[in-house]
């Protein structure tokens, strides 16, 4: 009868979770301890925008908490996997709010598990602040307890349209993953190429594993394509890249937020000079590497020692700088309705981890930053090419 | 009869304990539970197909996409009520999984597992490239079906709805193995040239085992807009595959009760594993490791040799397989002149 | 013209990197008829031991190299200890999901170890980065190496199974197990070597396969599954089948996206290999049959 009595153990373990249900006064608070909640991969081919953005909202509010916490309340991060699928997106939120009771949830890495998460999200009012997903649908329509850090999908795709016809592009094309997360992307860029009654002249498909790009350079270069958009991951970017190269073509590249690391991106394409025509979004100010970064290197080598300060690290951080910036304008006596009035109240706030302030527009709008910063790499280093902040 | 009971009262008390859990749970362990009962359907119908009838085919993921797919387009595209697309969507994966039967006449062991899994792949890219009809990687939402007639909110009652239907699957499950099917199954499974010889249709039998597990697949599959409001492709991707392989493995090849004991293990762990966050990966190919390791027939072997009284016929080939050929050929023979089911 | 030399020549070097991974598992396959599914992890795993090696620690290339394919030929004894040995018995699904299990293990240790360094880690190749000119073609330096080492492993397998002891021990093994233990052969040892080799394979092309591949925890399965393609096309037991049907699945992915469009390459090769396992069953160079009675 013991392995009889194991199963039974099994399901009352799981009824006895849902028991322990004692309502308080405002969830995930207590005397001394703010629980915030984060959910994204932890791993599969996406892991970076879960689990290394929660690594850098770990040494963010391991900082906060040597500072002696927010109004004497220590942070504390509760991690939960959506494994990047929306039945991991809605089992991990559920978990959080229900399970888990965190006061706030700040991430969502992948556009369709978030997407799929919402409705709970939505449902049980808990104030959610995105740090890496740009599906435009989980910012919009607003609704009063989402907000936004990372910027939309709407906007990286018509910054880069604008970026290609103001460098007088005669023939844009666009090379795009089908997958959930450049699907995400693929379809606004279609609209943003509509509003400009622009034809793109090839409309290449590339996958994030794929380890050759011939074809599609092939196809760009008898089409005469002069700017290519792509909606690519690093790894696709650096292949097809260097297959051009190979072919002697070379268009203006024009990536987005996927690909910032450009010293790697230049590394992975192996060939010298082969991003010279080529530019970026970047969420982040400076490169991982440089000087005003420091701090940040030490911080993630103190708390995971095999790991060295990424991009995705940095997404956590400066989205997590909002939230710690709204729980200390909310006040000791913190409630979810004054956080999220904090959140709202946030108004040309200077992380150092965005090109530009971070400002919330409620009810209009919960996206609250607006900057389009765009990198180039020359002389073996990158470099900021310019801001453009959308209003 | 006293032996019968054991495995059945496992049973009971486990649906007993699904069947009270909305009342007492918080939404995440209902939405947990009700996840469990789809993966019982899926185990069943895997089970159906792999351990009773031998077919090691990839294609069980794909099968519950086409399933969620058609019963949730048929509500978006065209309109219909769930109640007429849900079924519409497990028909619709039956029939696909029936003419997975054809390569299987040909093919077996790895080869077959290599063309289903092509199939499953190539499921995968007509998800995610038709986008006129599927919308794409991008997925989208779909409505619950709403009980507020009977006061309830959609998520509680389409709990009711998965757990009515686990059931009736369950005890469908039940009776097909024990019928003359079930045994053709087995011997289809352990020596496929003696069942032909002995007068089992191979066709018949193979197309029936592939439309049997498509259907439970696709049953499940129609249960998941209701349940989650959203399809989208990675949600039958080959990890899928790999669970629903695992769960019948972990709890017992060619048995009904280990489908739905490997589910609920498995489910559990997976819950469970969260805990792990960042080394989960690892955990979890060790428990599946440990599990082929030490219970390779699944937890309802060690059950038989442990708890008295536990007696579920165990289909699958025993170390004496010769007995156990003579003993299947035997009953075959038996069934066949009887021409009834028992 | 000049299009479809491009896409021939992309596919012959793309179908070298399945080739090399298809070597592997048959290899393994042709001794023990067992589909190692941690191949691709394998590869991980030596790809990522050698970055760690001549990367990190600096040593100098080849006893990086050297010293990764020791690293992975151990990791390959361990899975035969591990997840064959004790489960031979048990059927093919049981030591399947074993092999599964440990591809999870060992995804999981290289993201621990590896994940946070970067999304995409580059790693130096053997010759120059610069495209060179063959004909009118211009191909990358290292996708040659990459054809030449698959031509070099295949000489040296075919002549392993032709010529020497070890190799007929291997194929008598494969062919009839009890017999050949009837006759002195040690069978588990030998199994034993074989998943040992498979892996050493693997992680010798990871190391060459690399600069091109670039280096992340999930790079093992999409190249397996393109191997498994290859080694299925080209009969799962024949050395060479496995080189000929890896160059024809890349040739065909190229073919297919240059002729009908970039959006169908990737799943162009799953197209063929269900129409040629239903069709073609045994494969081009297989020599057994289908069914096992």
């Amino acid at each position: 009868m013991k392995s009889f009595r194991f199963v039974l153990n099994l399901t009352v373990a799981t009824l006895i979770g849902g028991l322990v249900a004692v309502g308080h006064a405002e969830d995930g608070v207590t005397k001394d301890e703010i629980k915030i909640g984060s959910f994204g991969p932890l791993a599969g081919p996406v892991y970076m925008y879960g689990k290394l953005a929660m690594n850098g909202l770990e040494a963010l509010f391991d900082k906060v908490n040597q500072e002696g916490g927010i109004h004497g309340r220590k942070l504390k991060l509760v991690r939960e996997d959506d494994a990047c699928k929306p039945e991991g997106g809605i089992a991990a939120v559920k978990k959080l709010i229900y399970d888990d009771k965190v006061f706030a949830i700040n991430g969502g890495g992948c556009s369709n598990s978030t997407l799929a998460a919402r409705p709970e999200i939505v449902k049980a009012g808990i104030p959610f602040v995105v740090n890496s997903a740009v599906a435009d649908g989980i910012s919009s329509p607003p609704t009063p307890n989402i907000f936004t850090t990372q910027l939309t999908a709407t906007i990286e795709s018509r910054a880069q349209l604008k970026y290609a016809l103001e460098q007088k592009a005669k023939k844009v094309a666009l090379v795009a993953q089908h997958d959930a997360w450049g699907r995400s992307r693929y379809e606004p860029m279609m609209t943003a190429l509509k509003e400009q009654s622009i034809k793109p002249v090839s409309d290449e498909e590339m996958t994030i594993d794929q380890n050759d790009g011939t074809a599609q350079a092939l196809k760009l270069m008898q089409t005469g394509a002069d700017a290519v958009l792509l909606i690519v991951y690093p790894k696709p970017a650096a292949v097809l890249i260097r297959d051009s190269l190979k072919l002697g073509y070379k268009p203006l590249w024009i990536g987005q937020t996927a690909i910032q690391d450009l010293p790697q991106l230049q590394e992975q394409v192996g060939i010298p000079g082969a991003l010279e025509k080529f530019v970026s979004i970047a969420t982040i100010p400076a490169h991982p590497d440089d000087p005003e970064m420091a701090e940040w290197r030490e911080r993630i080598k103190k708390l995971f020692p095999n790991d060295a300060l990424s991009v995705f690290n940095l997404m956590g951080i400066g989205s997590g700088m909002v939230v710690v910036e709204a729980l200390k304008r909310a006040g000791a006596d913190l409630t979810r309705e004054k956080f999220l009035k904090a959140m709202g109240s946030i108004k040309n706030f200077k992380t150092g981890m965005y090109p530009g302030p971070i400002t919330c527009k409620p009810p209009a709008s919960n996206q609250c930053n607006q900057s389009v910063g765009w990198i180039k790499f020359g002389d073996g280093k990158p470099k900021s090419a310019g801001v453009t902040t959308l209003d | 009869m006293r032996a019968v009971v054991s495995h059945r009262a496992l049973l009971v008390v486990l649906f007993a304990v699904l069947a009270v859990l909305p009342v007492v749970a918080n939404q995440y362990t209902l939405f947990v539970g009700n996840l469990l009962m789809l993966y019982m359907i899926l185990a069943l119908g895997l089970n159906l197909l792999v351990g009773f009838a031998g077919q090691l085919a990839f294609a069980n993921a794909a099968m519950y996409g086409i399933g969620a797919y058609g019963a949730a387009l048929l509500q978006v595209r065209l309109g219909l009520s769930y109640w007429l697309a849900a079924p519409c969507g497990a028909v619709l994966a039956m029939a696909i999984g029936t003419l997975l039967a054809f390569p299987a006449l040909r093919l077996s062991g790895i080869y077959l597992a290599l063309a289903t899994l092509a199939f499953a792949q190539f499921t995968q890219w007509v998800l995610l490239h038709w986008n006129s009809v599927t919308f794409g990687a991008g997925g989208f939402p779909v409505p619950q079906p709403e009980f507020s007639a009977l006061g309830m909110s959609p998520d509680r009652g389409i709990y009711y709805v998965s757990w009515v239907v686990t059931v009736v699957l369950l005890a469908f499950a039940w009776r097909v193995v024990r019928s003359r099917v079930g045994r053709a199954f087995v011997a289809m499974r352990d020596r496929e040239m003696a069942a032909q010889a002995l007068g089992v249709g191979l066709l018949r039998y193979k197309a029936m085992a592939f439309a049997l597990s498509g259907f439970y697949a696709g049953t499940a599959g129609a249960l998941y807009p209701a349940v989650l409001a959203y399809v989208s492709p990675e949600g039958f991707d080959l990890f899928q595959m790999v669970l629903h392989k695992a769960m019948i493995v972990v709890g017992g090849m060619g048995s009904i009760a280990g489908s739905v004991i490997g589910a609920s293990l498995l489910v559990y762990l997976l819950e469970v594993l969260r805990q792990f966050k960042a080394t989960q990966e690892i955990v979890f190919g060790a428990l599946l490791l440990a599990f082929v390791l030490f219970q390779p027939r699944g937890l309802v072997d060690f059950l038989k040799r442990s708890v008295p009284g536990w007696s579920e016929p165990l289909h699958y080939a025993s170390d004496s397989e010769s007995a156990f050929d003579v003993a299947v050929a035997d009953e075959l023979v038996t069934g066949s002149r009887g021409g009834a089911d028992r | 013209m000049l299009v479809l030399s491009y896409l021939l020549v992309t596919g012959i070097t793309t179908g070298a990197l399945y080739a090399l991974v298809a070597l592997g598992i048959v290899v393994v396959y042709k001794a023990t008829e067992v589909v190692n599914l941690a191949h691709g992890e394998l590869f991980m795993m030596g790809g990522f031991l050698a970055y760690t090696l001549h990367v990190m620690v600096k040593l100098p290339y080849v006893p990086s190299v050297l010293l990764a394919v020791a690293g992975s030929f151990a990791i390959g004894i361990l899975t035969d200890r591990v997840a064959f040995r004790p489960l031979m018995k048990e059927g093919l699904v049981s030591v399947l999901l074993a092999t599964i299990g440990i591809s999870f293990i060992l995804k999981g240790v290289a993201r621990v170890l590896w994940g946070g360094k970067g999304d995409y880690l580059a790693f130096p190749p053997l010759v120059s980065p610069e495209p060179m000119r063959i004909g009118n073609v211009m191909i990358m330096s290292q996708q040659l190496v990459v054809l030449l080492a698959a031509l070099a492993v295949m000489l040296v397998f075919a002549a392993f199974f032709k010529t020497t002891r070890a190799g007929k021990f291997m194929q008598a093994t494969a062919s009839n197990p009890k017999a050949a233990a009837l006759v002195g052969i040690h069978v588990s040892r030998v199994y034993m070597y074989t998943f040992g080799v498979g892996a050493a394979v693997a992680g010798a092309s990871a190391v060459l396969m690399a600069p091109l591949t670039l280096l992340y925890p999930d790079i093992g399965f999409p190249l397996f599954i393109k191997g498994f393609a290859a080694a299925v096309l080209g009969g799962l037991t024949s050395v060479p089948g496995a080189i000929i049907g890896g160059l024809l699945v890349g040739i065909l992915e190229q073919l297919a996206a240059g002729f009908i469009g970039t959006a169908i390459q990737d799943v162009s090769a799953f197209i063929v290999i269900m129409f040629a396992l239903i069709f073609l069953p045994t494969g081009i160079l297989g020599m057994r049959g289908t069914r096992k009675i």
